[in-house]
């Protein structure tokens, strides 16, 4: 394996076995990953993108070392991960979304220098940069705070220092911003890329069902669902591989389920619907705009009413749709687990 | 709210709570391995006492005092049981599930709650002393013989043992709403503590006054007393003015004065949680 | 994040798990009586028990110093070996385990941070039963006396570590099996009367618990009266198997400590919560 690569994966797999007793009324065995190869470079922000269940956190863990594979391997700072995970964790950190670590007797401060000492970091040079960073996410006001008083934001922004505290030279963020509001969300993107901007040789592996995330921040990004990477390439260039066909967005009114008026249509490469309160919002991706009247047609003669129609850029759902085969939200329904 | 409405969610609230205490204490092991966890922890520390006295104590276990200090050991099972199996809801619900404030923004009528989470744990405690009275009439010569149980006072004292323990739970879990989770549970505490002061192992009065006038204000005192006149028909010296109607009497009495310390304590402990932002705590260090 | 020595990972680890403990009981102080005020109650009770059966006045100084002694053993087995189980529950365990230090110098950290509040339990109960129940403790022989107590408490941690690997990758089992293990090991240790008087047999399958023959040694040390046919084996000779389960169960510790996690690694059980 070449140590060019900070993180490079060879067709991993993970499958989770239920025991006997509790496996009577589901599947016995989960296969969370499916043979998943991919590699990150040095001083990359690499995304892996997918609703629920489709095998992030999974990926994460293995590469965290929190998780063996089944089968396959990864190197994570060219140190084989199952073989010498003591060897990875010297070169790594790691933020997950909703955590709830830490010691609620403790601030904001004492969590944050216990951490560092299992890093072996100096207390001085610790609490300066505790302090430094406390500042960069706006918690400094807070630093005396003891954990169990704080909001689920000012816990992330928190758990987000922890991670970068040591300044590991691969960083794993799960789901960072998951619960958080878009204020807190934002600031936190800003520091990832500040961070990275100011060191080159860091490389993060970012985990998000929120596509906008990573459209933003990744400089690629893959995409995965049921457990197999099915795309993996810079967002542009995602995106552009869409440019020739013809995205639209309808919203419909008097019709329940476009369903049947477009399936089966050769016009039509894509389709997904969501229900809202008084009419459904289809995302159509058409073989060419010239396919549109037709279809139309079809959604009227249905009993469908338009209410509007918007041609659009191709977006990172529009390309998840495109190499899934059913929309984001489908998918999130599917899933459930991580 | 309506009388039967409020009956309806307190009797609610005892059967989700009871069915989940169970889950929550059986559902770790196969019901073998369950079976004897909850046999052989209570059962190893009663026989502490079994060996005290087979090598220490003149007479061994023919010693006049056995009998009734066995006994007393043997139901004693149940306070520890029914005290933690109350209390440590608090802790568990508020820190290792996070789930105390959900119930909290229920209809659930919380004392029923916490009296039905400590079902599971009495039920077990309830095997278990029945197996410790078996083991000391068949095995250690204890005098316990059916046909001179005196049985209305053995479901007497089941009652309002059941009740006052409850209570004692309640307290305790008050207690436990406002204090952070330390390593040992409140409720083994303070049942390591009612055991020196309830004449459970010794004759009460063995301890010095003010100790003894202590324990003679705990319910559970006469609550021990009376198991002992309804199985082994003994009375201590102690208490040998008291008929058995007083007895009972008493530990009615000063269950219903427990019952509203108890309640009392609980919705002050309420108040001061939400006052302080303490439901949702985690406090483990 | 610059190369650091092993050691100095190490010993900063510790210091680093021992500051929530130190920290935490000044912050909410109501184990003072609920981990060191009724725990005497207890003690007192079998204090009690023997002045009831009239047993010989050295009993009470065998429970007392049994009551001190099972301060350490319940810290051992809730503050460390338990422990672990908590941490997985609230997520602390996961960035323990990708931190690149040592889980001895975690765990080791936890025991360290508990043996104040365990060290003034201890001492409550020796000094309460000295001053209440004049109990007379002789010290015949302090290097023994002392090297006894230190190798205890070192067999008992390592065991605690034992343990606790277990914790990675069981979870409410283990916790169970803490359970469990409490007041079984209080009657075959001997916390409340020598182990001597259980047989020799018991006593010498008892001895596989550090508390076992740390508790003879130094009842024998303290209570030179201690009647012979229940002295077990003498103190120098307790003192040598000490220090041969204290390096044992380090080192048993330190293998379990890996196998264990990487065993929980491959059936994905670091990161289950809500057992």
């Amino acid at each position: 394996m070449s140590d060019s690569y900070a993180i490079h994966t060879e067709d991993l797999r993970r499958v989770f076995r239920a025991k006997r007793r509790e496996a009577k009324k589901q599947k016995r065995e989960i296969v969370a990953l499916d043979g998943v190869s991919f590699s990150v470079g040095r001083g990359e922000l690499f995304g892996v993108l997918g609703p629920n269940g489709a095998g992030k956190t999974t990926t994460i863990k293995i590469l965290a070392t929190l998780l063996s594979p089944t089968s396959g391997r990864a190197w994570v700072a060219g140190v084989d991960v199952a073989a010498d995970p003591k060897g990875v964790r010297r070169h790594i950190g790691m933020v997950s979304g909703g955590e709830t670590s830490g010691y609620g007797l403790l601030t904001i401060e004492e969590n944050l220098w216990m951490f560092s000492q299992f890093y072996g970091m100096d207390t001085r040079a610790a609490k300066a940069r505790i302090k430094e960073l406390l500042a960069v996410v706006g918690l400094s006001d807070r630093s005396r705070t003891k954990i169990y008083h704080l909001s689920t934001g000012m816990r992330q922004k928190m758990n987000f220092v922890r991670g970068f505290l040591t300044d590991p030279e691969i960083l794993f963020l799960d789901e960072p911003t998951l619960g958080l509001d878009v204020q807190t969300a934002r600031t936190l993107r800003a520091f990832v890329s500040n961070w990275l901007a100011e060191r080159r040789d860091r490389t993060i592996l970012l985990t998000t069902h929120a596509m906008h995330e990573a459209d933003e921040l990744c400089g690629r990004v893959a995409i995965i669902d049921k457990g197999r990477i099915l795309a993996c390439d810079a967002p542009a260039v995602l995106k552009r591989g869409l440019q020739s066909e013809a995205i639209f967005r309808l919203r419909i009114a008097d019709l329940a389920d476009a369903h049947t008026a477009v399936a089966g249509r050769v016009d039509v490469s894509r389709f997904a619907q969501t229900a809202h309160d008084e009419h459904i919002e289809v995302d159509l991706i058409l073989t060419s705009d010239g396919a549109l009247p037709d279809v139309l047609a079809s959604l009227q003669s249905a009993g469908g009413r338009l209410l509007s129609l918007e041609k659009r850029e191709p977006t990172l759902e529009d390309v998840f749709l495109h190499v899934v085969g059913h929309g984001f939200e489908d998918a999130q329904r599917e899933g459930g687990g991580a | 709210m309506r009388a039967d409405e409020s009956r309806g969610e307190a009797l609610r609230s005892l059967r989700v709570a009871a069915w989940l205490g169970w889950q929550i204490e059986s559902n770790w092991a196969d019901p073998f391995v369950f079976a004897i966890y909850s046999l052989v922890k209570p059962l190893a520390g009663a026989l502490i006492l079994v060996f005290m006295y087979a090598v220490i104590a003149k007479g061994g276990l023919q010693s006049p005092l056995f009998p009734g200090v066995f006994v007393g050991n043997a139901l004693f099972i149940y306070v520890p049981a029914v005290l933690a199996g109350i209390s440590w809801t608090i802790i568990d619900d508020r820190e290792h599930y996070g789930m105390l404030k959900y119930v909290y923004t229920a209809p659930v009528n919380m004392l029923t709650y916490l009296v039905g989470r400590g079902v599971a744990k009495t039920m077990v405690a309830t095997i278990a002393v029945v197996m410790m009275l078996l083991l000391g009439t068949l095995g250690l010569g204890v005098p316990i013989r059916l046909g001179d149980i005196d049985w209305p006072l053995v479901l007497g004292s089941l009652v309002l043992g059941s009740a006052m323990l409850a209570f004692f739970g309640i307290l305790l879990g008050g207690v436990t709403l406002v204090t952070a989770r330390h390593n040992y549970g409140v409720g083994e505490a303070v049942a390591g503590g009612l055991y020196l002061l309830c004449g459970v192992v010794f004759p009460l009065d063995t301890l010095p006054t003010w100790l003894s006038s202590i324990g003679r204000a705990i319910p559970i005192t006469y609550w021990i007393e009376a198991w002992r006149r309804a199985l082994l028909g003994q009375r201590t010296a102690l208490f040998s003015g008291l008929s058995d109607g007083a007895l009972v009497g008493i530990i009615a009495g000063s269950t219903a004065v427990l019952a509203v310390l108890a309640v009392l304590v609980f919705r002050l402990a309420e108040r001061r949680a939400r006052a302080k932002g303490l439901l949702d705590m985690q406090t483990m260090y | 994040m610059r190369s650091r020595s092993a050691w100095t990972v190490f010993w900063r680890t510790v210091l680093g798990r021992a500051y929530p403990r130190i920290i935490g009981a000044q912050r909410e102080k109501s184990w003072v009586f609920f981990e060191i005020f009724l725990p005497l109650l207890q003690v007192t009770a079998y204090v009690y028990i023997y002045r009831a059966i009239e047993a010989p006045p050295e009993f009470i100084g065998f429970v007392v110093l049994g009551g001190a002694m099972s301060a350490y053993w319940l810290n051992v087995l809730w503050s460390m070996a338990s422990q672990l189980y908590w941490e997985k529950e609230t997520g602390n365990l996961e960035l323990y385990i990708v931190a690149p230090t040592s889980r001895m110098a975690i765990l080791l950290g936890m025991a360290l941070g508990g043996m104040f509040a365990t060290t003034l339990r201890a001492i409550a109960v020796i000094t309460i039963g000295m001053l209440l129940f004049h109990v007379s403790m002789t010290v015949q022989n302090v290097p023994v006396l002392l090297g006894v107590f230190v190798t205890t408490l070192v067999a008992l941690y390592g065991l605690g570590m034992l343990l606790s690997s277990l914790f990675l990758l069981f979870g409410r089992e283990a916790w169970h099996l803490s359970n469990l293990l409490q007041e079984p090991v209080s009657l075959v240790s001997g916390f409340y009367f020598p182990v001597r008087a259980l047989g020799q047999v018991v006593a010498a399958a008892a001895s596989i618990l550090p508390i076992t023959l740390g508790l003879d040694a130094m009842r024998q040390l303290l209570f030179p009266a201690m009647l012979g046919d229940l002295r077990f084996l003498s103190p120098e000779v307790e003192l040598g198997i000490l220090a041969g389960l204290a390096v044992l169960f380090l080192i048993l510790a330190r293998r379990a400590l890996g196998y264990f996690e990487a065993l929980a690694r491959r059936e994905g059980r670091l990161s289950i919560r809500g057992q």
